[in-house]
């Protein structure tokens, strides 16, 4: 369905369908990007990100973009704006609550999230709050308070993720300095969309560390420490994960949807999929 | 065999029947008399599928713990809060999913819990 709603606080929230490119923009308030099916890519500066229906893209007030789809392709796109005063107020009784918990009275010594412009993944609390707001909005619901719960609560879930991808994640790389950490992972994070962007193409270690301004071995190194995986193994769970998705929504035929997340051969695709799903594709697809 | 009535006891009868009739949208469907003298009400919301069965108890000591399962806790939470209930913990997330509580007139706690899938494939 498509609607653009402005609430009286100025949240603004955005549903599409269908692709269209549109040309470049400035996103006036801090945006959540999600796809609910199909996929739409995002071109912001040099990065040239896809987004799917397992993750979602923040972007921050004042950044330029331009967006596309695949013409063959039916997109479901939704979009949340946070007006500046909405997130303010959200941040103020964020810190408040968790100052409070540590440190009485020295509200300023706390470091704000930088929102740190990415692909994160799509599930859990937000995926379910996000899914619920639509529905609502789809039925035509007027509520603006009621709106304004779920907007409040993507916050507070956009944080938690904030916190286990950014935070938890700098603190296991192996450096000393906070500032390095900090960086270390940012390049991380320019690897990770990049293999979430381009995971059905033939990514060598060479171009993967170039994207992320790294040596090779500095980006082995460090993304297995942030992220538990190396990231070969992390791009097979992505692809593996992807091939659920159109083999639960699509009926494109097994043999196809190997390549169309990227693997080369059937044999070593059902292969991985069975030791790591305990099932085969193809029973998989007849039990979803 | 099935699960049929809940128990909740209370000091204030009236004040109770009127939360559960007037804002959790329960209605009276009779009394039965479990104890010798002691008259209990029976009420019943067709939407939550359950009976309670509201008995006056001057002492009031025994608290009941009821948890509702619901499809979306935001939602519900914001309509009962709507019409006038008290919460005294608002949404929030647990392990189990999200979920927020409220007590009536007697103290008996209600949990409204949306139970939630975090290890969807």
């Amino acid at each position: 369905m498509d609607y653009s709603k402005v609430l009286r606080n100025n949240n603004k929230i955005v549903s599409r369908t269908g692709g269209q490119r549109q040309g470049p923009q400035y996103t006036s308030d801090l945006s959540l990007r999600f796809v609910l099916s199909g996929s739409e890519r995002y071109d912001i500066g040099r990065r040239h990100l896809s987004i799917y229906p397992d993750s979602f893209l923040i972007l921050n007030r004042g950044t330029q973009y331009s967006t596309d789809t695949d013409l063959d392709q039916q997109v479901q796109s939704f979009a949340i704006n946070f007006d500046q005063q909405f997130l303010q107020d959200f941040k103020d009784c964020w810190t408040f609550d968790h100052d409070s918990l540590l440190d009485k009275g020295n509200g300023n010594g706390k470091v704000q999230p930088e929102f740190n412009e990415t692909i994160y993944p799509f599930a859990g609390d937000i995926k379910y709050n996000v899914f619920h707001l639509k529905q609502h909005l789809d039925d035509g619901m007027q509520d603006e308070m009621l709106i304004n719960e779920y907007l409040h609560h993507t916050l507070i879930n956009y944080f938690h993720i904030y916190n286990d991808e950014i935070c938890k994640k700098a603190e296991k790389l192996d450096f000393l300095n906070q500032g390095t950490r900090v960086e270390i992972l940012r390049r991380l994070n320019l690897a990770k969309e990049f293999l979430y962007s381009n995971y059905n193409q033939n990514i060598s270690l060479e171009d993967l560390a170039e994207h992320a301004c790294l040596s090779v071995n500095h980006l082995l190194r460090t993304f297995k420490q942030a992220f538990g995986l190396t990231p070969h193994q992390f791009l097979i769970q992505l692809r593996l994960k992807r091939s659920l998705m159109l083999l639960k929504d699509t009926r494109y035929p097994v043999n196809e949807v190997v390549g169309m997340v990227g693997f080369e051969c059937p044999s070593s695709f059902i292969r991985l999929f069975r030791t790591h799903y305990k099932i085969t594709p193809l029973k998989y697809r007849q039990s979803a | 065999m099935k699960l049929k009535y809940i128990p909740v006891y209370t000091a204030d009868f009236e004040e109770q029947i009127n939360f559960y009739t007037q804002k959790l949208g329960f209605r009276i469907t009779g009394t039965m008399t479990f104890y010798e003298g002691r008259e209990s009400t029976v009420i019943r919301s067709d939407k939550l599928n359950v009976a309670l069965l509201v008995t006056n108890n001057d002492s009031n000591s025994d608290k009941s713990n009821i948890i509702i399962n619901t499809a979306d806790c935001l939602n519900d939470y914001h309509a009962l809060r709507t019409a006038g209930v008290f919460f005294c913990k608002s949404p929030a997330y647990l392990p189990a999913g999200l979920a927020a509580e409220f007590l009536d007139p007697a103290g008996n706690k209600f949990m409204l819990l949306e139970e939630r899938n975090y290890n969807e494939q």
